[in-house]
């Protein structure tokens, strides 16, 4: 971890333990140890159910999923249920009573744009609402869910860097980012419902590392990647270790709010380009659209035409929230994400020629 | 169940961390002298019947290519990896003039020539050239240093010879600290930001950037927002302004916005409203003190006549200028005409004893916003009524 916290090894007396905040406040930590997880096979879960099988502070992780989690332990517990189910509602809540979970852990959402989006929108939107219907029922007292910067959207008005307070301009034509925003919105009206529970939302920066495989990484894996011609839009990333390591700090430390977990500094998309070695090619932004929906209907592109203003516009987060109050403090710049990304894909590209 | 990899991956500190940092590879010297000093005597010997033996295989492949035109339908030798990576052979450098090098033993014309013929070839040569004139590292509102220095030049050249500037008062702006210049915006094209920035650079004792803000259709506009952002424009916003100023930074606003550098020939010179007093606030949020520009010369270099607003919203600009050479001359006409520029810095007007929570006293904004408006067009009149020509000055 990047964060060293300040825990007693044995929780206090009637199992609360007492965590310092860098702001200086302490808080209680919730009662129950035990941490429930879903998304388990998704990235950052597979990663954080890892993380959390190391802390001895937690006592068990359910995990609440169709399938099986790859990264499993000794503390698992896997039940499968399957969220976009009408009857998955009353089974979580009696689950989460069994189980006496004192933390949720949100993380099922897709991490590239699908075409199955009558599913996505299932899983996502309506999901979160039975996970968290489920979760005010049986009075679970934390929430951490997973969102993304790419939800402010890119836009020409944006400021440089956005605040958390902005709002959620995505474009809701694009199925990846309504079912998102609709999910953050359940989010906030289980904050609003539930008194004192403590409901902590990271948006990330599109993760990039050596492991890490989403549209973004497709993208940049292109031998020539297409770009807006005349647009050369600041771009920012998160190393895949930030991202982790943000969802554990957010599950050991209670902080309420919304959080942009970004890496430091930003890079123009040419450089990105060009530090990845690949090639730019400029697409007159007007016949961009329709190559692309072509593109994305024939399953040649890696996202769908409504993702075209982020090669044009900014949509860059401010972490200066993340840093000062939930103590997160990126070891990977932007640039230092990248290039990490990028070695390992050339090693990547060796290791295939040899083999060839 | 412990197969996700970057678990494992504690965040090193920063110093080893760093890919840029580590040394790629070790300078080819020392790979060339650490083995051969550390192998013992029979090894090399080993080595060097090794490197005569391929010596000798390539003098037969020469010698069978300048015999017959044609390959010999002979069977190809086995594949040996060529000298240069084998462990055991010494790098040819050390033993062979490096003239007589021998390429990898199958390699022939033909494998250069399909290497010439492959667009990976050119792609890769295209991507290492295309980082030439940039820096790899950009701040936060994507100045890159590289590429400025790169394009100075031309500024330097409009800015000695072509506009001829001359500045006034520039020990007015302090060498440290934040700091805002408030100027007039003029010029159908807005050369005044970059003129700005030069002025400052070549005249002022700590050569002290500047960072102006620029209105949203510049700074979209393909290629002329890309451009203006990597030689140091920055979006017009209250947030970015903000940011800035709180690295102490010297920022340089121009209030009019759109409606200044879209005047028309006969309003020149006569400021037109100053926003909603965006400025002010911030200068008295941050406590910024103000100095006020007054920027002659730049009205004429493309005196709009005519404003057509009809079709400019499918071009994606305010207005489509009509000047007396731009629709008649096409794309030459919006060359700027080679006007004597004057560049006036006013005395500082200190904001600090408001204090920060003035900003939300509407009359005390709109009461300064009034006054920077006023100094600047006193700075503007008097250098416009000291001028004798517009070309000469």
């Amino acid at each position: 971890m990047v964060q060293t916290k300040t825990r007693p090894k044995t929780p206090a007396p009637g199992g609360e333990a007492l965590v310092r905040t860098p702001a200086g406040a302490t808080r209680r930590r919730p009662q129950s140890r035990v941490v429930a997880l879903t998304g388990a096979s998704s990235f950052v879960g597979q990663n954080l159910l890892g993380l959390l099988e190391e802390d001895e502070y937690v006592e068990r992780i359910v995990v609440i999923d169709v399938k099986p989690p790859p990264s499993a332990g000794k503390k698992t517990r896997f039940y499968e249920v399957d969220l976009t189910q009408p009857t998955a509602e009353a089974r979580l809540s009696e689950l989460f009573a069994a189980e006496r979970v004192g933390t949720l852990v949100h993380l099922a959402f897709h991490g590239s744009p699908s075409h199955a989006s009558a599913y996505a929108h299932e899983l996502e939107s309506v999901g979160t609402m039975h996970l968290l219907v489920a979760a005010r029922q049986a009075r679970i007292s934390k929430l951490v869910m997973s969102s993304l910067t790419l939800l402010y959207g890119a836009h020409p008005s944006n400021p440089n860097f956005i605040a958390e307070q902005q709002a959620l301009r995505a474009t809701r034509r694009e199925p990846f980012f309504r079912d998102k925003i609709e999910a953050e919105a359940e989010a906030a009206r289980f904050g609003e419902r539930s008194e004192g529970a403590v409901v902590t939302v990271l948006r990330t920066a599109p993760i990039l590392g050596p492991t890490v495989k989403s549209f973004l990484t497709r993208y940049l894996s292109r031998r020539l990647v297409p770009t807006m011609m005349g647009f050369d839009p600041l771009l920012q990333f998160v190393h895949e270790v930030d991202a982790i390591a943000a969802f554990k700090l957010a599950v050991d430390r209670d902080v309420p709010g919304v959080f942009n977990i970004v890496g430091d500094g930003v890079l123009p998309l040419s450089t990105v380009i060009k530090l990845a070695g690949r090639v730019a090619l400029p697409v007159p932004h007007p016949i961009a659209e329709p190559l692309t929906s072509l593109g994305w209907l024939a399953q040649l592109m890696p996202a769908p035409p409504t993702f075209l203003p982020y090669l044009r516009f900014l949509c860059v987060a401010d972490g200066v929230r993340a840093r000062d109050v939930m103590g997160f403090r990126p070891a990977y710049t932007t640039r230092e994400a990248l290039i990490d990304f990028v070695s390992a894909m050339r090693l990547r590209d060796v290791k295939l020629l040899e083999e060839a | 169940m412990e197969n996700s990899k970057p678990k494992r991956r504690k965040p090193k500190p920063k110093a080893s961390r760093a890919p840029k940092r580590e040394p790629a590879v070790a300078a080819p010297e020392e790979i060339a002298r650490e083995p051969t000093a550390a192998r013992s005597s029979e090894a090399r010997d080993r080595s060097d019947t090794l490197l005569e033996e391929l010596e000798h295989r390539l003098d037969a492949i020469i010698g069978d290519h300048s015999l017959v035109e044609e390959p010999p339908p002979v069977p190809e030798p086995p594949f040996t990896p060529p000298p240069a990576r084998a462990p055991t052979a010494p790098p040819p450098s050390s033993t062979l003039p490096s003239s007589t090098v021998p390429p990898p033993p199958d390699s022939s014309v033909f494998d250069t020539a399909r290497d010439l013929l492959t667009t990976d070839f050119y792609l890769r040569r295209w991507g290492r050239m295309a980082m030439r004139n940039r820096s790899e590292d950009v701040d936060d509102f994507g100045y890159d240093p590289t590429y400025d220095k790169r394009v100075k030049p031309l500024f330097d050249f409009l800015y000695e010879r072509y506009f001829r500037v001359e500045c006034r008062g520039v020990s007015n702006v302090p060498s440290r600290g934040r700091c805002m210049l408030v100027a007039n915006h003029s010029g159908t094209i807005p050369f005044d930001g970059p003129m700005l920035k030069t002025a400052v650079e070549h005249e002022h004792a700590g050569g002290r950037a500047v960072r102006w803000l620029a209105e949203d259709f510049v700074f979209h506009f393909p290629f002329l927002g890309s451009f203006e952002s990597r030689i140091g424009a920055v979006r017009a916003c209250q947030e970015n302004a903000e940011r800035l100023l709180r690295q102490e930074a010297l920022v340089a606003v121009f209030p009019e916005g759109t409606k200044g550098i879209g005047k028309l020939f006969r309003d020149r010179y006569k400021l037109q409203r100053f926003g909603r007093g965006g400025f002010i606030r911030l200068a008295l949020r941050t406590q910024t003190p103000v100095v006020p520009v007054a920027i002659v010369g730049a009205e004429e270099t493309n005196p709009m006549l005519f404003r057509v607003e009809s079709f400019s919203k499918l071009l994606g600009v305010p207005y489509v200028p009509v000047t007396p050479t731009f629709p008649l001359l096409g794309p030459l006409g919006l060359m700027p005409a080679p006007t004597k520029w004057k560049i006036v810095f006013g005395a500082p007007i200190d904001l600090g004893d408001y204090g920060p929570e003035s900003e939300n006293d509407e009359m005390l904004v709109s009461r300064l916003a009034e006054t920077v408006r006023q100094s600047i067009q006193e700075l503007l009149d008097a250098a416009v009524r000291e001028r004798k020509s517009v070309l000469f000055g």
